[in-house]
């Protein structure tokens, strides 16, 4: 058991170290973001999208529709279907426990820009 | 001898037990796994991310729970050392899912990007939750890194408090793990953890703040008999209850006395020597560690603290089969304060011991083995020196004790002699169930 575990933990701070080492020297990733961004929602069109079969999220002046995305997200699918068609950047920001998600999921996120939301009048 | 046998069996079932309860949270998550994790490589990768941390978590929970020695708990699986010995593959196991976790979610991030990747590794520092997650493996290589000699064999001491810091690991991991929940599906989660944080915080409190108190007995130094130049044999005269014990079990103890060079206030382990029916306790300490090698120096009136007994060694009751002991240098503890027992009740046994020993300066309580196996009818007692005989072998087992493979077989002694009786023993169709070891390595 001695030899195993020691084996593992030079194996994980190898492949911790590689990880962050080439994340470092890799160029940085193109900006895809906002070339869908003259497409403008108002909150109302977003609530017509509040269900499994077609769920936007309005999130910080964005819109995202991530119906695609539900299957994926790691949490049950519940805790990402109440946000649907809803403003959502609190569920963004807070996971509903305070905690941020990381820039992983918000660079995720902008695969799913469909447009921007209407100022309210 | 069915009883004995029955005895056997309960006990590898408790043991895995202690497996069986480390994977519930596993299984509960398994039917949540999702169509997504089914079907594309970075969510499956992803789900088995969570699925390593909660195994982390839940075995790191066992471990802690079986860590707690109540007197008497540890029987059912054998004894003390057996159930350490869980105790530490089940953290050896918690630590392997624990390094696993991080990193299949960091191949799970990949899949969006490299940068994804390095991310999820290195947290923002706003993100509080992943960040208990690193103080939780952190803490566990810092406690685990002596339990497996990363850097070398530790000494008792420091090992012992190194482990300590599992205490931190168990507390940010489930923090962790609760601000993260999503993998198993409400009340099932909060209802596991719940559970499993209860009985291991209870049993760490048990251990470090209720078992100082309650089961900690006083007692004072009688005697200190010196068998040979590096063994001493303590008379310890009981200053309030009296412990109540069987032959061959052993106890903790705890020296007060400001005078010894190493080990002062530290607990460490001893066999018992003397007979439970004895006025006194006798426990048996041979020179092997800073500790044992000070308190060979103890002085007699000086107060300590026995807390016990632990072990399995013999069985409860006499089942009226024929034994056969084989014990190795100071391995004899057991035995003697087991023959002491039988000579004391004059009792009968049908058993041959067999001794063995370097040469005869090591032959410690030869003359009073001697004696006490003459009162005792049906005993028989063979030494077997090392320097003029070799190593053990199955002639001198069948010259010696012609019906040794018929014989249940109690072995006690350092490794290298185990090994050669159980091979010895199991070349001659001794079944597993029909071999009771006791071993004093701990780690």
């Amino acid at each position: 058991m001695k030899k195993v575990t020691f084996a593992a933990f030079v194996a994980f701070w190898s492949s911790v170290l590689t990880t962050l080492a080439l994340a470092r020297m890799s160029p940085p990733e193109p900006v895809t973001a906002g070339q869908r961004a003259e497409f403008v929602y108002t909150l109302q069109q977003v609530a017509g999208h509040a269900s499994e079969a077609s769920c936007w999220l309005a999130i910080e002046g964005k819109v995202y529709d991530v119906t695609s995305y539900l299957p994926r997200h790691p949490a049950p699918q519940t805790v990402l279907l109440r946000w649907c068609g809803k403003e959502a950047t609190e569920g963004m920001r807070t996971k509903g426990y305070g905690a941020e998600h990381t820039p992983a999921a918000w660079g995720l996120l902008d695969e799913f820009l469909i447009g921007t939301l209407a100022p309210e009048s | 001898m069915t009883r004995t046998l029955h005895r056997a069996v309960r006990q590898r079932r408790l043991n895995w037990l202690a497996w069986v309860v480390a994977l519930l949270p596993l299984l509960a998550a398994l039917p949540f796994a999702g169509r997504a994790a089914l079907h594309e490589p970075a969510a499956m990768l992803n789900w088995l991310g969570r699925l390593a941390g909660i195994s982390a978590l839940s075995f790191l929970l066992v471990a802690a729970i079986l860590s707690c020695r109540v007197p008497g708990f540890d029987r059912p699986f054998g004894g003390l050392t057996k159930l350490w010995r869980t105790h530490h593959l089940l953290g050896a196991t918690a630590f392997l899912f624990a390094l696993l976790h991080p990193l299949l979610l960091s191949l799970a991030a990949g899949g969006a990007s490299l940068g994804a990747a390095a991310d999820t590794l290195l947290p923002p520092a706003g993100d509080r939750g992943s960040w208990l997650g690193w103080i939780a493996l952190l803490a566990m290589m810092g406690f685990l890194a002596p339990s497996f000699a990363f850097f070398g064999e530790p000494r008792y001491q420091r090992w012992h408090s190194l482990h300590r810091l599992a205490a931190v690991a168990v507390l940010a991991a489930l923090v962790h793990t609760l601000l993260f929940s999503r993998t198993i599906p409400e009340p099932w989660n909060t209802g596991i953890w719940f559970v499993l944080a209860t009985a291991a915080v209870a049993s760490v409190a048990w251990r470090l703040v209720f078992s100082r108190r309650t089961s900690r007995l006083r007692y004072r130094v009688e005697r200190v008999a010196r068998p040979a130049s590096s063994v001493v044999e303590l008379t310890l005269r009981p200053e309030g209850p009296h412990l109540a014990y069987l032959p061959g079990q052993f106890v903790y103890l705890t020296p007060y006395d400001e005078s010894l060079a190493a080990g002062n206030r530290e607990e460490h382990p001893y066999t018992l020597s003397s007979a439970p029916a004895e006025p006194c306790l006798r426990v048996v300490i041979k020179d092997i560690g800073a500790a044992s090698r000070a308190i060979q120096s103890i002085q007699s009136g000086s107060e300590v603290r026995v807390e016990g007994p632990y072990g399995d060694f013999f069985p409860r009751r006499d089942v009226g089969s024929s034994e056969l002991w084989i014990a190795g240098g100071i391995g004899i503890t057991p035995f003697l304060g087991r023959l002491r027992q039988l000579a004391g009740a004059r009792e009968t046994l049908d058993a041959q011991l067999i001794y063995c020993v370097q040469d005869e300066s090591r032959a410690h309580f030869a003359d009073e083995l001697a004696r006490l196996v003459a009162s005792v009818p049906g005993m028989r007692l063979t030494i077997h020196y090392f320097c003029r005989e070799g190593p053990l072998t199955r002639r001198f087992l069948q010259q010696h004790c012609p019906d040794f493979a018929e014989r249940r077989a109690y072995l006690c002694g350092p490794e290298p002699l185990q090994r050669i009786a159980r091979d010895l023993l199991s070349a001659a169709a001794v079944g597993r169930q029909q071999i009771v070891t006791e071993e004093f390595s701990l780690l």
